[in-house]
């Protein structure tokens, strides 16, 4: 009797022990600020990119050109150059809504928020992915989990989970960062019950108009072993004005 | 059992005939009973797996074997070449057991109209032959269904037309992950919209020709998902057999599983077990009845009788021919109350089978766990209930005799005199 209640103090000792780290670490700042980095890595005041996409599923290649226009995070414009069968449709960010136009019905479309995590032209990457850029910061409380030596390169591990009340699709994410540039390295995806989904890892660091960013990223869902999806930034530069006109309805259909 | 013994028991039974009558009419009237619950609910079986199959579903359904539950768009009939579609049809319409048979091809995808784009299912039908399997063509409650003369029109739930915003004659975009990776979308019409209470269909469903969706997804001509069959007789055990025997003969040409409605809908088939136990509760309640005035009247008749039968034993009937005697009294008027209790109660079952009863209500038809009811509850014949009932009746008035019978042939002759 007198041992269990001495576990029983125990325990509680290290649940308190361990709540006690955790409420720190989601307070930490520097994690934070690395965390918020990694996700407003393509973020800039303005950037124009080229962009290429490569699926790779059992029985189907496709490789998607586009080129992306973004003023901050609230402005997006995706057209797509090739291959024939999208070329011309075009995607917009603007005013908090998504507009789709698609070329062969020559119609504007309104993308409602159910469509945003379904699986984007057949790719691992979802229309969520590439236009929304959720302030992970903001929706996920963040523990340093690791930190140390990975494969020779000294990196930390952040473990982020989701805000009470936040609404998100992931149950966890667990991020790994060099030390050196705070560069990503590898980002994966779990569900509400623990299981690993995805996996993005990020590669060929280049850097461009003065900004250091991984310019390959490679999305490959749990199980697969063919399927994966890898988009590669061919050109970007930052900095550069571009008009208000360019996010507009009306200069969606070009 | 000799004839003089028949017509002795006959004799006898017409020697007190309101005893009899009372006794046939109790007989008669159970059985009436009976063949009105049995006739009742095997109407709301059938009923139920109609409203069931008969809106989209259908009887039977013919897929590649890897495309069901999940329906991916690629997994087509006959694989990436696709097959002659109406060959295949034509090969399964040849089967005895179908009646008629439909190809079709699913997707999902966004329906967008000036402000508002909602999911939906997009199912691509042949309209003249979907006509024969399915019965969406008797819901439509504004424009038409599916016609030639508008190549790229569609037809959708009212719900669904509500929630977008279209009327008959609107433009539509539909926006869908087509087979090769690139995202389909085309402009099409509005040419109908249909109403069957069930909400998932009102709400979600859009019908268009099977060439223009085989066009969105980028399916060849030849590609399809389904093949949806209507039976001639689609009661479980009839459907399961025309199914399996289907699939080995079409699993020939190249491999297909077909599902009968139990495996498509097994809530539906757990309804119908459901009913039969149901039947069979019922059956079980209205039987003890009819079986209580069956004995009630044969004891009262021994009983009563008891001076008779101490005469017959006296003057030399051996007591195997006295229970021989009893029996076959019981027989006879068993026989006789099923002929009258079936000549009370067929023009009812015949006026339910055509007429149905009216349950009320006034928005017509209700939708009860996925299946649409109502309001008029329509009876259908049941041979085997009518025989079972028929059977356990004649049986039960035969033992119930029995046992009066063998106290009567224990009698001691002097005693049973004595008896008033």
């Amino acid at each position: 009797m007198r041992w269990q209640k001495g576990s029983v103090a125990i325990c509680l000792g290290l649940i308190w022990l361990s709540l006690g780290q955790v409420s720190q670490a989601a307070d930490d700042p520097q994690a934070r600020e690395i965390v918020d980095g990694v996700a407003r890595l393509f973020i800039s005041q303005s950037s124009i990119a080229t962009v290429e996409m490569q699926i790779t599923k059992e029985d189907l290649q496709r490789k998607i050109m586009m080129q992306f226009w973004s003023v901050g995070e609230s402005n997006i414009l995706i057209r797509i150059r090739s291959p024939q069968e999208d070329a011309g449709t075009a995607i917009l960010k603007a005013g908090g809504k998504i507009w789709y136009y698609l070329p062969k019905a020559n119609r504007t479309v309104k993308i409602p928020a159910s469509m945003m995590m379904s699986p984007w032209m057949g790719s691992d990457f979802t229309l969520n992915d590439l236009v929304k850029q959720s302030r992970l910061t903001n929706d996920y409380v963040i523990v340093t989990s690791f930190d140390g030596q990975r494969d020779g390169v000294a990196m930390s591990e952040y473990t982020l989970t989701p805000k009470p009340a936040a609404v998100v699709v992931w149950g966890k994410i667990i991020l790994e960062v060099r030390h050196a540039d705070h560069m990503p390295v590898r980002q994966r995806y779990f569900d509400e019950d623990g299981k690993l989904v995805r996996e993005l890892t990020f590669s060929e660091y280049k850097t461009v108009s003065g900004r250091l960013i991984p310019t390959r990223l490679v999305m490959r869902p749990t199980g697969q072993t063919v399927e994966q999806t890898t988009i590669t930034y061919e050109k970007i530069i930052f900095g550069e004005p571009i008009s208000a006109e360019t996010f507009s309805r009306k200069n969606l259909k070009q | 059992m000799s004839r003089r013994l028949l017509r002795l028991a006959w004799r006898n039974l017409w020697r007190n005939p309101r005893r009899t009558l009372i006794a046939m009419a109790a007989i008669g009237l159970g059985y009436a009973m009976l063949l009105f619950v049995a006739c009742l609910m095997a109407g709301l079986r059938q009923q139920m797996v109609e409203s069931g199959t008969d809106l989209v579903l259908s009887d039977a359904e013919v897929h590649a074997p890897s495309y069901y539950p999940d329906r991916p768009i690629n997994q087509t009939l006959g694989g990436r070449d696709g097959t002659d579609v109406s060959a295949l049809v034509a090969a399964i319409a040849a089967d005895p057991g179908v009646e008629a048979a439909s190809p079709r091809v699913y997707g999902y995808g966004l329906i967008s109209a000036a402000h508002q784009s909602v999911g939906a299912q997009l199912l691509g039908v042949v309209p003249d032959q979907e006509q024969k399997i399915t019965v969406l063509q008797s819901r439509m409650v504004k424009g038409s269904y599916l016609t030639g003369a508008v190549p790229k029109g569609v037809v959708m739930g009212d719900k669904l037309a509500t929630t977008i915003g279209v009327e008959v004659g609107s433009e539509i975009v539909l926006l869908t992950p087509a087979t090769d990776g690139s995202t389909g979308n085309d402009l099409y019409t509005v040419v109908g919209m249909f109403h069957t209470g069930l909400d998932a269909m009102d709400r979600d469903l859009v019908l268009m020709s099977l060439a223009s969706l085989q066009d969105l997804l980028r399916l060849s001509p030849g590609r399809i998902h389904e093949v949806g069959i209507k039976l001639h007789d689609n009661d479980i055990t009839a459907a399961t057999k025309t199914a399996v025997a289907l699939e080995v003969q079409l699993s020939k040409s190249f491999p297909v599983r077909v599902r009968a409605w139990p495996e498509l809908a097994p809530e539906l088939a757990d309804y119908v077990q459901f009913n039969r136990r149901v039947t069979f509760i019922l059956f079980l309640i209205f039987f003890l009845l009819a079986v209580m005035g069956i004995v009630n009247t044969t004891l009262m008749a021994i009983v009563a009788r008891t001076r008779e039968l101490g005469m017959l034993l006296a003057v030399g009937m051996r007591p195997v021919q006295l229970v021989g005697l009893i029996v076959a009294e019981a027989a006879i008027l068993a026989g006789g109350s099923l002929v009258l209790g079936g000549a009370l109660g067929s023009p009812v079952l015949w006026y339910l089978q055509i007429h149905g009863l009216y349950l009320g209500g006034s928005r017509g038809a209700i939708s009860l766990g996925g299946v649409v009811v109502g309001p008029l509850w329509f009876g259908r014949q049941d041979f085997t209930a009518y025989t079972q009932a028929a059977v356990g009746l004649a049986v039960t008035a035969v033992v119930s005799a029995l046992y009066p019978a063998l106290r009567a042939a224990r009698f001691r002759p002097t005693e049973a005199l004595r008896k008033v």
